[in-house]
């Protein structure tokens, strides 16, 4: 037992230090890329905080960028998790916002309805979308990671010529301010802190975490779903129906990923622009990697993405330094944060015993 | 009819765009049968664009350009490599960081180095010349189809038939495929598994630098954020198509470009902009279900 608790504490400590050096490493590569550009890296990252909880407005802003990287993280983590590769989570996005913005502008029901309906739609929404590579994946064992990245380009040219379809306008202007209509305000989502976009959408991606955990801690389909991913020939032969689950794991990540695309548009635009999501769905899939699948893990990174996307727009507005660089530095942070270090130390080991 | 489909400027056309395509299916192929999962071509692609624009702007030489965008593929393949083979990543999760992080890169140097947000364009940015060859430019519907092109079309023609000779009539190419097919059986063999890895890793980065360096010098003179618009992914659902074969996936690249052409005049016929666009991917999904049909029905009748 206390052999057991070693293994698992020195695991723990091993994650911790992976995680500490990935952050000291990224900042030192950070800091670095700021003075390429004339700036100071204290002063950038003060803007930065200051960007993000500066004030109650920025704390809302940043809240509302929390919100999708959360639904995001969810989506790929569950994903990941029973190891299908769904990259797809940007078309899915797409298709949900649509189905949410139809909703809630040409249907009418009272508010206590609207806002669900919405939202279970929309969530079927990309399911559907997820359905596609779930199906040629099972029926024709086509990769569906190529199927899913496809399909994302697909899905964002496929919903900006639906909201021409729905704008009545021939298709020759320019796609720069293309937009449905503005949704009826019974489907929008109560704001939470005034004045920002910060929405109820929170407290929502909050709940399906917890959701989430509770499913994998304490139920059997739970430990089904993490035993496919952790060894799907034992699964198989200890009676779980792995083409079911593997159909049915798609389907909930695309729904998460619909859901999100109804929070933006219910929380935060009021209307589907075509083009506007902007990598989320990217964003999830780093974040699912970073947080190793975990659910609070999830939580946690997507809080860092969030304040770090509400920041850098304002540490750009204040000096130099460029958007871009918060971007590259998240990237970063997964190449390093993924890396087997302890088969590195092995390496640098043998070779000093050559020595 | 005939002349949309088969006419000399459609499929000039489609030479011409096809270049990119092809040499990074091609370079892929090795990555590919070396058993190396890698999706990262297009980040691959997009740092040799950027280089490549980097490299003429300063020189005003297309063909130094080149040279740079095929370091910068070189580079990343090296980082790509290291990280795969030394740091035991997955290759899944390095490309995909890979991908988004060349994206954030090039678009940061953009703005830092030229001071551009979108696209740039400059005097100094010269594309490839178009060459004349009197022998090919007298030959009937050839002459007008392959004469007039720049000297890529022709090394790219000639890549890949070296690329196939390679793979399948050396010894190199040999050990690679066999590195593929059975890690252990290979090692027990007496092949040096992490070489031959190494050097699939590095012919992918090679192919793909030439093929991002094509992408702002082979006539556009432009350089745009993200300009490979999912080439890569293009270049490996082509590669997946063939079976890591490079002559076939030269040919599934060329018909990728070809449908891409063929959409872009169906915009004449009062086609959506948005359709047309998305017609690439459509066809690959497409071309993928048909191929997956194609060995499910061939394992069918193996079987009887």
């Amino acid at each position: 037992m206390s052999k057991m608790k070693k293994i698992i504490n020195s695991y723990k400590v091993y994650s911790l230090a992976k995680y500490i050096f990935s952050l000291v490493a990224v900042a030192l590569i950070g800091s670095f890329l700021i003075m390429f550009q004339g700036e100071s890296p204290k002063e950038a990252l003060t803007y930065l905080i200051d960007g993000a909880f500066g004030s109650i407005r920025c704390i809302g802003n940043t809240l509302r960028w929390i919100t999708p990287c959360i639904f995001t993280g969810m989506a790929a983590s569950v994903a990941f998790k029973s190891g299908v590769m769904n990259l797809g989570i940007e078309g899915q996005i797409y298709f949900g916002a649509y189905a949410a913005a139809l909703v809630g502008f040409y249907v009418t029901f009272p508010r206590f309805l609207h806002i669900p309906i919405c939202i279970i739609i929309a969530g079927f929404a990309g399911m559907a979308f997820a359905l596609i590579p779930a199906l040629l994946k099972l029926y024709f064992n086509i990769n569906e990671m190529i199927v899913t990245l496809m399909l994302n380009y697909i899905a964002v040219l496929l919903t900006e010529y639906f909201t021409y379809i729905v704008m009545g306008i021939s298709a020759a202007g320019d796609s720069l301010a293309l937009a449905t209509p503005p949704i009826s305000d019974t489907a929008k989502l109560k704001i939470l802190v005034p004045k920002t976009n910060a929405s109820t959408g929170f407290i929502i991606a909050v709940a399906l975490v917890f959701v989430v955990w509770f499913i994998y801690r304490n139920t059997k389909v739970g430990y089904e779903l993490k035993q496919v991913g952790a060894n799907r020939r034992f699964a198989k032969i200890g009676g779980v129906n792995v083409t079911k689950t593997f159909l049915s794991i798609f389907l909930i990540s695309g729904f998460i990923a619909g859901v999100c695309g109804s929070v933006e548009v219910q929380g935060t635009y009021g209307k589907f622009t075509a083009g506007f999501s902007n990598n989320l769905g990217w964003d999830g899939i780093m974040i699912a990697m970073i947080a190793n699948n975990n659910p609070f893990s999830v939580l946690l990174v997507a809080f860092i993405w969030g304040i770090l996307k509400a920041g850098a727009l304002h540490m750009e507005r204040m000096c130099d330094v460029n958007r871009l660089t918060v971007l590259l530095i998240q990237a970063l942070f997964v190449l390093f944060v993924t890396v087997d270090y302890k088969k590195l130390l092995e390496i640098f080991r043998k070779k000093g015993g050559k020595v | 009819m005939v002349e949309l489909f088969f006419g000399t400027v459609t499929i000039a056309a489609a030479i011409r765009l096809a270049v990119p395509l092809v040499l990074s299916s091609v370079g892929g192929c090795f990555g590919d049968r070396a058993g190396i999962f890698n999706i990262a071509l297009e980040s691959f692609m997009l740092c040799a664009a950027f280089f490549a624009t980097l490299g003429t702007y300063c020189t005003a030489n297309p063909y130094f350009g080149i040279i740079c965008g095929i370091l910068a593929g070189l580079t990343c393949a090296l980082l790509f490599g290291i990280f795969v083979f030394h740091f035991g990543s997955s290759g899944m999760v390095v490309s995909i960081a890979m991908n988004l992080g060349m994206d954030a890169f090039t678009s940061f140097l953009l703005l830092t180095i030229f001071g551009k947000r979108g696209s740039f364009m400059d005097e100094r940015l010269v594309s490839i010349p178009d060459i004349n060859i009197p022998i090919i430019s007298e030959l009937p519907y050839i002459g007008e189809v392959l004469n007039g092109q720049n000297i890529m079309v022709y090394l790219t023609i000639v890549l890949a038939v070296a690329a196939w000779l390679l793979m399948y009539k050396m010894p190199f190419g040999l050990r690679v495929r066999s590195v593929g097919m059975n890690e252990k059986a290979a090692q027990t063999a007496g092949i040096n598994i992490l070489k031959y890895k190494w050097y699939s890793v590095l012919l992918t980065g090679l192919f793909c630098g030439l093929a991002g360096a094509i992408l702002p010098l082979g006539g556009t003179s432009i350089f745009t954020e993200n300009m490979t618009a999912g080439r890569g992914f293009l270049a490996v659902a082509a590669i997946m198509i063939a079976g890591g074969n490079p002559i076939k996936a030269a040919i599934v690249g060329f018909m990728f470009a070809y449908a891409e052409v063929i959409a872009a005049s169906m915009q004449n016929f009062g086609i959506p902009s948005q359709i047309v666009l998305s017609f690439p991917y459509f066809i690959t999904i497409f071309v993928l279900l048909i191929s997956a049909v194609c060995t499910k029905i061939r394992k069918k009748v193996v079987k009887i």
